[in-house]
Parts: C-alpha cells; structure tokens; sequence
C-alpha cells in the first residue's frame, strides 16, 4: 500500500504530466518541469503532503516580500487558511542541469485571495534542485516581485 | 591594477581547489565553503568599484542575474550594468551569510545592504540573495543570482 502522500503526489503527477510541452530538451529537464508543475498544483490545493516530498529539509524559501523561511515554515504558509490561491502557472521556464543539481528560471504567476482580498502577483524565481538517491529536492527556492 | 589584483587573486584561489580536489569529502566541503565565501568578497569589491572585468572572471557565460525589480539579466547586461552603477555605490554589504555545499553545486544566501548616490540623490536600499555557485573544471563560478528587496531586520 503506497502512503497517502505518495498516492496524492502521483495523482498531481499523472494531472499535470500531460501539461508539460515537449520543449524540455532531455529527460532530467523534463522531470523538473513535472515537479514544478506539481508543486504549483499542490500549492493551489493547499496540499502539504504532496508539497512535502518536493522539499529538501534544508530547503531555504525567499519570498517575493524578502520573508525567508525553511521548510517547516513554508510548508505551514501552504496550508494556511488565509492564503487562497486560485490560479497558479509557470511561464517562460529554463532549466540547466549541472551534473546531480538544476536550476530553474521563470515567472510564477499567482492569482487568488489573501486574507480575503484579492491579490495577483507576478515573480521572477530561481529554484536549485539536487538529485538525491534518484529522486530531485529543492534546496532553495527565491522570488522577486517583477515591478519592472 | 586593481582588477589585475582581482585576477591574481581568482587564479590563486582556482588554483588551490584543483589541489583540494583530491582531500576528504569534509575537507573539500570546507574548502568549498572557503573558496566561495573569498569569491562572494571579490564579486562585492568588483561590483562596488565598477570592475567587470574582475567580475566576469567568476561568472558562468550563461550566468543569469535577477534583479530587485524582477528583470532577468544575462551575464552582459549585469556586467554592463555593474559598470554604470558601480561608481554611485558608497558602501555594498553582504550579512548573515550561509553557504551550502551539495557536491559541485553551493548555495550561499545572506542578506545586502547598498548605500550610494544616484543622480546627486542618496540611496538605500536592502533585500535578500541567494547564488548559486557550480564547479567546472576545479573552479567556481556562479550560475544564477538573486535579489529580492526587503527589510532582513523583519524576517518573520
């Protein structure tokens, strides 16, 4: 019987697998984008147990108002009720793979409601990701506002 | 002179880490972390006196640079503007400094502060970074860098 986190990163997995467009230019890359896409999906649903296995426990999580956070902190502001994030997308993704590491590059588009008003943001991120007995962490994930 | 100094400095520094190579993981590790935290030293002396030659030395071609306002900069652009902001900049402080090290990839994250003079008006701004460094042929160099503004003083 597989644990419940791994059923439900799977069934985020298998959903957003087939979103993911053939432009990733080999397998590693390709991965990568899956996983972000999860994580994206996971955070709309407010799903910490999918988001979890995603993390290193080191992860280092720089929000785009310079709040930095480690894992159990981020994990917490996934699930808090304040946040409600309806629409959460990726845009214009690069990743490089540097041996057991990659680093992503894009915009993460956020559109929701926080503590009941309306909000929607815009962010330039970097996210480094390590390949660890086979499965890719994040270890770090930045945010800037893009106000340009 | 000065980037020449900086250039001498880099190759010193590469040099010694192809040694290390061979060292125990741990010593390597601190190695690493020796390494990095001295070329995180010369990228703000470079960056705060206007030397991209220096800077270049230490930046991966494909480097990608992430601005405060959220613009993405190639390693061209960022050194371009390195050199046109470098001469406003009074003082480029970099605080509470972490370094990671995973192997041939190191992370740093700390916290910046940036004092200067734009356009005969003062300026101060703060925010938070992470680099990411990569080992390529026994030497460092950054692959990705970031900025986000923020008051570190109100970290929550």
């Amino acid at each position: 019987m597989k644990a419940p986190w791994k059923t439900s990163q799977l069934a985020i997995l298998a959903m957003v697998a087939s979103s993911i467009q053939a432009s990733a230019q080999n397998p590693v890359q390709e991965r990568i984008l899956i996983l972000e896409s999860a994580w994206n999906q996971a955070v709309q649903l407010r799903d910490g147990k999918a988001v979890e296995p995603l993390l290193g426990n080191e992860l280092i999580y720089i929000d785009y108002d310079g709040t930095v956070m480690n894992k159990g902190q981020y994990m917490a502001s996934v699930k808090s009720s304040a946040l409600h994030a309806e629409q959460v997308t990726n845009e214009a993704m690069k990743v490089r793979v540097y041996g057991a590491s990659a680093v992503v590059v894009g915009v993460y588009r956020e559109e929701g409601t926080r503590h009941g008003k309306r909000y929607l943001h815009r962010e330039r991120f970097v996210d480094t990701w390590l390949n660890r007995e086979g499965a890719w962490v994040c270890v770090a994930s930045q945010s800037t506002l893009i106000t340009h | 002179m000065k980037s020449l100094a900086l250039r001498i400095l880099v190759c010193g520094l590469a040099t010694g880490l192809t040694l290390e190579a061979a060292l125990p993981q741990t010593e390597d590790e601190l190695a690493a972390r020796t390494m990095i935290m001295a070329l995180e030293n010369i990228w703000n002396n470079a960056e705060k006196g206007g030397d991209a030659a220096a800077l270049s030395l230490i930046l991966d071609d494909a480097m990608v640079y992430i601005d405060e306002d959220g613009s993405l900069l190639t390693k061209m652009q960022f050194l371009e503007q390195v050199k046109q902001t470098g001469p406003q900049l009074q003082s480029l402080v970099t605080d509470a400094m972490s370094v990671h090290v995973y192997g041939e990839t190191a992370l740093v994250a700390g916290t910046y502060r940036v004092t200067g003079v734009a356009r005969g008006k003062a300026f101060h701004r703060e925010g938070r970074f992470i680099d990411t460094w990569v080992r390529k042929n026994g030497a460092w160099l950054c692959v990705a860098a970031q900025a986000t503004p923020g008051a570190p003083g109100d970290v929550k």
